[in-house]
């Protein structure tokens, strides 16, 4: 009973999480982007400062239609947004927050490639939605990105590997437990890297070019009204808060800090809550990048970077012991 | 009855099943019907996807197995990257909705040959390797990371390095093909130089 | 240029210093804008000025300003004299539908009855709503702000030129006029004690004083209208 009990706290937490993190994140870049550019953002929703704009969204997107375009492939359409958002949830078992024993949903034995595979089904949400949606600009927008994923998949998975040798072992806790300070600076570039393409596996700017509005109206999303669509973007969101939690646990260190023992989960929210600035920051700061400059990018730039950092790795670590 | 069957049965019994024999049997079952639909279904991205739901189901099958590695490897593989290859080749021909009416090709009984033959082939190999091998599941974890990655790199290396050999020289051969529009005008070029 | 990445850092570093200022955001129903003085709002008409010439309506490049009205006599203003005929508004409408805000007819009424008003918020949800009668137009006029004061040193306005002219005049007039009571005052007295003195000359002098006097006021508002023509 006991454990049933605490499967089901833990769920329950997780989905919490799950809930309002995305909305946090939402939020943030409402209000970060504007005063960016010189605005104020929500101002009226919730009467202090629009605090409560992306509940009045969600009422809002509840209201609407549900359309599904006469053309379209019904179910697989109707599919992809689950498709899209589910894997998120699942990845969020596998982070862990504190040093305790129980701050993680669930200890995966496999931690990284969990983590990395389930995020690469995801996208496949993407996939399906441009295919089904029986619209050019949607079939242009997943085209774009299974290219995108392919060429942004590797770099993540070297630099991900790079950690795991650090550390030696695939384990998310078990890497935190190895962790110590000068590995920040030893995967420095690792970190940077596994943190840009997790930015263009998650088509946030400057690498949107699949659903760039100005050229294919919204990608494979194009067609999607009400709930559907809403879950496309509490995906986007959500997938910014595990990219985030996931650059803090690996590169980071996760839980480690002044007090950890005590802290230790505000320290990994806080590494995450930066990182998700950044996120924001860079949307702001640059413009969208074409696609042949994204793949360029990521063949000539990211996994030459991400090779060096396995090697660099491999170097170090045959050194110290 | 043969002997290893009756082994088996006598060892651990097949008429008790426990939870997890009986959800990898289910598993298997749903794992079969989605390859046989994979390959009937007369609408190509419904036939990757169903391949999807396959090769998903063969992941689970893993993790019953406590492969966990193994498992999300496959998921990371087949699932993340090769399908997603096979969708975005399938756009790129711009797929219809619907059922294609050239989807069935002449092949058909060949390929069902071809098929059933790997397919024993498969059976035959893995039945005859592991006989009546039983994983305790009571008694931890098997297949962990560590213990598959011990029996890789140390009983199985040379496989190994062989197979890498393979994926290079796939590759090589992918640059090759693909070089292949460059010929002409270099002949062209030489003609001008000529 | 120099360091690669150097442009990215300073995206960057524009972006969050642009974060850290005050927003530009107006938060118009809540605060009010601040307005420039010559912001063209709304057309406010001072009927007082009005004299019912039309040469707004006939410039209006859009035909959207309407004006009714009739002749009145008014009896003479000094008996014996004539009797005068006057315009009386009866109508003044502009239609904001049709305004296209050119001022053409600000610039070309002779009266100053015309002003430009920075009111904006006059929308209404029927198009012929926007048809606004005399009577707003004279609401209107109570925004008008005062006009912009002249630059530092600057030549005098005409009218205010010629206003003083006519005041100066009529001051002098009456001090004049006060003078000459008094020197007839003085007269008198000096007759009552001495009959015989020669009164003839403070006689004189007052004769063409008198006229001069009540002609003071029409005399000026003549100067005046030459003022507002030029």
């Amino acid at each position: 009973m006991n454990d049933v009990l605490d499967v089901a706290l833990r769920l329950l937490a997780l989905l919490l999480a799950f809930l309002v993190l995305p909305l946090l994140v939402g939020q943030t870049e409402h209000k970060v982007m504007a005063h960016m550019q010189g605005r104020l953002g929500p101002m009226y929703a919730g009467g202090f400062h629009g605090w409560a704009q992306l509940v009045a969204d969600g009422v809002k997107f509840a209201q609407k239609e549900d359309v599904v375009p006469n053309g379209a492939d019904r179910r697989i359409f109707q599919l992809a947004p689950a498709v899209a958002l589910l894997p998120y949830l699942l990845v969020l078992v596998a982070i862990p927050v504190g040093p305790a024993e129980g701050a993680v949903g669930q200890v995966v034995d496999a931690g990284i490639f969990f983590v990395l595979a389930v995020m690469g089904v995801g996208v496949l949400g993407s996939l399906m939605a441009g295919w089904a949606s029986a619209n050019k600009f949607s079939l242009l927008g997943g085209l774009r990105t299974a290219a995108q994923l392919m060429a942004y998949e590797l770099p993540m998975l070297l630099t991900a590997a790079s950690v795991a040798m650090a550390a030696g072992t695939v384990s998310l806790p078990g890497i935190l437990e190895a962790f110590e300070w000068w590995w920040v600076p030893w995967q420095i570039v690792g970190g940077v890297v596994f943190f840009t393409a997790g930015l263009a596996e998650l088509q946030r700017p400057p690498f949107d070019a699949p659903i760039a509005d100005s050229e294919i109206i919204f990608g494979a999303y194009t067609e999607y009204t009400g709930l559907r669509f809403a879950l496309f973007l509490l995906a986007e969101y959500a997938g910014i808060v595990i990219l985030c939690g996931l650059t803090t646990v690996l590169f980071l260190g996760g839980w480690h800090g002044p007090f950890a023992d005590g802290l230790g989960w505000l320290w990994t929210l806080l590494k995450t809550a930066v990182l998700a600035f950044v996120v924001i920051w860079l949307r702001v700061s640059y413009p969208r990048l074409r696609e042949d400059q994204l793949q360029r990018f990521a063949w000539t730039c990211l996994i030459p970077l991400s090779l060096a950092q396995i090697a660099l790795t491999g170097v170090v670590k045959v050194v110290i012991s | 009855m043969s002997p290893a069957l009756h082994l088996a049965a006598t060892g651990h019994g097949f008429l008790s099943p426990t939870g997890v024999e009986i959800a990898f049997l289910l598993v298997g079952i749903a794992t079969l019907g989605a390859a046989v639909l994979t390959v009937t279904t007369k609408q190509l991205v419904h036939a990757a996807l169903w391949l999807v739901v396959a090769l998903g189901g063969i992941a689970v099958e893993y993790l019953l197995l406590t492969a966990e590695f193994i498992a999300w490897v496959q998921v990371l593989i087949y699932v993340g990257s090769v399908v997603v290859l096979l969708l975005f080749g399938l756009m790129l021909t711009k797929a219809p909705i619907g059922p294609s009416p050239d989807a069935d090709s002449g092949n058909r009984p060949a390929a069902l040959a071809v098929a059933v033959a790997a397919a024993g082939l498969l059976v035959w190999v893995v039945v005859d390797a592991f006989r009546t091998t039983w994983i305790e599941l009571d008694k931890g974890v098997q297949g962990s990371t560590a213990a598959s990655g011990e029996s890789l790199f140390r009983h199985w290396v040379l496989p190994f390095e062989a197979l890498s050999v393979l994926l290079l020289a796939a590759l090589v051969g992918a640059i090759v093909l693909s070089r292949k529009t460059a010929e002409p005008r270099d002949a062209q070029s030489g003609k001008e130089k000529r | 240029m120099g360091i690669p990445g150097s442009g990215l850092a300073k995206g960057l570093a524009v972006t969050l210093r642009t974060m850290t200022r005050k927003s530009h955001t107006a938060q118009y129903p809540d605060a009010q804008p601040e307005l420039p003085p010559r912001t063209r709002g709304v057309i406010g008409l001072f009927e007082e000025n009005c004299t019912v010439c039309m040469l707004c309506a006939r410039e209006c490049p859009d035909w959207c300003i309407y004006i009714d009205s009739h002749k009145e006599t008014v009896p003479p203003a000094a008996p014996g004299g004539r009797e005068r005929s006057r315009n009386v508004l009866d109508r003044f409408a502009i239609d904001f539908a049709l305004c296209m805000y050119c001022g053409i007819c600000i610039e070309v009424c002779p009266f100053d009855a015309l002003f430009w008003s920075p009111e904006f918020e006059y929308a209404e949800e029927d198009i012929r709503d926007l048809t606004h009668e005399r009577d707003k137009l004279r609401e209107w006029m109570w925004t008008v702000p005062a006009p912009p004061a002249l630059d530092p040193r600057a030549e005098e306005p005409k009218e205010i030129g010629a206003a003083r002219k006519a005041a100066d005049k009529l001051a002098a007039a009456e001090a004049a006029q006060a003078a000459a009571a008094a020197e007839a005052a003085q007269a008198e007295t000096e007759r009552a004690s001495d009959t015989s003195d020669g009164p003839n000359g403070t006689n004189t002098s007052d004769g063409p004083n008198g006229p001069n006097a009540s002609d003071g006021p029409s005399a000026g508002s003549g100067t005046d209208g030459n003022g507002a023509a030029t």
